[in-house]
């Protein structure tokens, strides 16, 4: 080849198989050998991601807003290191895990999580975690009424950026491999699996095409991205919305694309004489008054508006300045959670109301 | 200590304590590991079971490690609480740091807030030891009372070689008999070359804000006024998002900023959109 010729990439070939519905159970079974297994399941009227002692509690049928998988990668507390008299220890996770049953938009969204910690001076707790962590996707056949991932291509299924992506069809699962870790994980369990007929990716074209049809709304982020950057959108509009946030930081907590933390320092004695520091960060929210509170007791963002317009300037302008795309996958938590009815998708759509005519 | 982790700190042992005024101390360290760092750099500097703040060095590189830490939260009163003989965590250094190239062959204007001298002092090292690299060197220091003034001594060294130093104070006592009143009162006796001038400024948000207006419109161009921030930090590494300003992080893209920077920030983002709330961004 010649030089300065730009490197042609390799475009892999997805390797799918079809795995039946009733050897699901048996190859969880034998992925939980070697991994802690997490896969959401019914805690009374909830629903939760945790590690699964029995898989037939695995809760498959559960909307697609299940709890975002961000947990796992950048938990709501983490301990980070402690400081005792023999020095400082460093608490990195790094337990080899598989989550099972989350959706295409938490899969596009840990993509973009791994731009975002990676990037620049890595993050070393999440690097950890997401190392040793592998996704088994759902492909969402029924979108929740609050989902619009289809005008986004970070849903309702994936093209690319997937590790293992299940489609449902019926009695069995078309499975895809999309890395060579997974590739190596269904590997070992070929035997339950056969190759997909001409039938079986009919099926999935129709799984498709019906769950596409399925979206109630189309909210368009990049309509919303250049009214703002054109400078349509006014402070009044930021105001009335900042006039209904309660700051109860939901949007972030919920959010599987808000990245912020804070860091706290804890004492304790483990011994006689030996008193032990625990450092751990926790999730922070830009919602807060306090979250850029000075040491001299200064709140530079103690004005509401600065804080919500910050929010959704976050996502809509600078995480596609900075990192290629929007720092929202169209998962409608925020719409769920916001009790002020200010969520990402709320404000878009009363954005192009107000502003796309003039 | 784990090296491939960016958030463990390391030990350093503090050497020395001297008192500069009634609640500004300055603390030199030694690392065991040799550590280098640029004019406008900061470190994280922990206390275990008090947390960590980010503070600038104040030594140039020719010196020990020096932080210049006043009392004024959480972090900053632990640290006052130790002596000489105690450790503290320090990592780094981290972010950007002062460009020099705007000031080569010019008259340089240095204008100091309270502690905003602190970060600038290695800076005015830079231009004592490599004085030909520049023309006439400025500096404006202003403080509240004269009990706040720090490196008083310094100065008087700093004029013996060739800085032309003005102190000032907002509110006098009968000991102050040099200028009074706010920095930018004093430009005028700045007898620099504007139109070909480089300046760096620091200190308290609105001293910084009024004194790069004053030196823009004493002709000073705005990628040639050059300031540093600070914001509240956890991270020093751009992750823990806390010291926003618009699209920038000021741990990772600065803290060191020109004046062009900033109002092309507030030109895009508009009044009150970083931390710095109306007066940082009322340009």
């Amino acid at each position: 080849m010649k030089k300065n010729m730009p490197v042609p990439i390799k475009t892999e070939a997805v390797k799918e198989w079809v795995l039946d519905k009733n050897h699901l159970s048996y190859w969880l079974r034998q992925l939980r050998k070697d991994f802690e297994l997490v896969a959401p399941l019914r805690e009374r009227n909830d629903i939760v991601l945790k590690r699964i002692d029995r898989i037939h509690e695995i809760a498959l049928d559960c909307p697609a807003s299940i709890p975002s998988p961000k947990e796992f990668l950048f938990p709501q507390f983490e301990p980070m290191l402690t400081k005792g008299t023999d020095g400082i220890s460093d608490l990195r996770d790094g337990s080899k895990r598989v989550i099972f049953g989350v959706r295409s938009c938490d899969v596009s969204a840990v993509n973009l999580l791994d731009k975002f910690y990676l990037s620049g001076i890595a993050d070393p707790y999440y690097e950890s975690r997401r190392k040793n962590t592998l996704f088994i996707s759902l492909v969402c056949n029924v979108p929740d009424g609050t989902c619009f991932c289809a005008g986004l291509g970070t849903g309702p299924y994936l093209k690319t950026g997937y590790d293992i992506q299940l489609y449902d069809l019926g009695d069995r699962y078309l499975l895809q491999a999309g890395s060579k870790d997974a590739e190596r994980l269904v590997g070992r369990h070929r035997f339950l699996m056969r190759k997909p007929s001409k039938t079986d990716h009919e099926d999935q074209y129709e799984a498709q095409a019906s769950s596409k049809a399925m979206f109630a709304e189309r909210i368009s982020l990049e309509g919303a991205r250049q009214m703002i950057t054109d400078g349509k959108v006014a402070d009044d509009f930021w105001q009335d919305v900042a006039e209904r946030c309660f700051e109860c930081g939901g949007c972030v907590y919920e959010c599987p694309l808000c990245t912020c933390f804070s860091v706290i320092d804890r004492k304790y004695n483990a011994g006689p004489a030996d008193e032990q520091v625990e450092r751990s960060r926790l999730w922070d929210a830009c919602m807060f008054k306090g979250f850029t509170g000075m040491a001299g007791g200064a709140l530079p963002a103690e004005k509401r508006i600065l804080r919500t317009k910050r929010w959704f300037y976050h996502k809509l302008i600078y995480y596609p300045e900075t990192l290629g795309a929007f720092g929202c996958t169209g998962c409608g938590r925020c719409t769920i959670t916001c009790p002020g009815k200010i969520d990402m998708a709320s404000v878009v759509h009363r954005m192009g109301n107000e502003y796309s005519k003039g | 200590m784990n090296a491939n982790n960016v958030y463990t700190p390391s030990e350093a042992l503090i050497e020395e304590v001297i008192t500069l005024s009634r609640n500004v101390n300055l603390y030199t360290v030694k690392t065991k590991e040799e550590i280098k760092w640029l004019p406008g750099q900061f470190f994280m500097v922990s206390v275990f079971g008090f947390g960590e703040a980010p503070i600038s060095v104040t030594s140039s590189a020719r010196e020990p490690l020096k932080f210049c830490i006043k009392k004024v939260g959480h972090v900053t009163g632990a640290i006052h609480g130790l002596r000489a003989g105690d450790t503290i965590g320090i990592r780094g250094p981290y972010g950007n740091a002062f460009p020099l190239d705007v000031a080569r062959g010019r008259d340089v204007v240095i204008i100091a807030g309270g502690l905003g001298i602190a970060p600038l002092r290695p800076l005015i090292h830079e231009f004592m030891e490599n004085g030909k690299d520049y023309a006439r060197v400025f500096l404006l220091s202003g403080s509240k009372t004269p009990a706040d003034v720090i490196y008083s001594e310094e100065c008087a060294l700093w004029e013996k070689r060739g800085i032309r130093v003005t102190l000032t104070v907002d509110c006098p006592d009968d000991s102050w008999d040099v200028c009074t009143g706010l920095v930018t009162a004093h430009l005028d006796k700045v007898e620099a070359d504007f139109q070909n001038a480089a300046s760096y400024i620091c200190g308290p948000e609105v001293m910084i804000e009024a004194a790069m207006k004053a030196v823009s419109a004493r002709g000073i161009p705005e990628e040639r006024i050059i300031t540093t921030l600070e914001a509240h930090m956890k991270c020093g590494v751009g992750k823990c998002g806390h010291c926003y300003m618009g699209p920038k992080y000021i741990c990772t893209d600065g803290p060191v900023f020109s004046y062009k920077e900033l109002r092309r920030l507030a030109e895009r983002f508009g009044k009150g959109h970083g931390p710095q709330d109306d007066p940082m961004w009322g340009y």
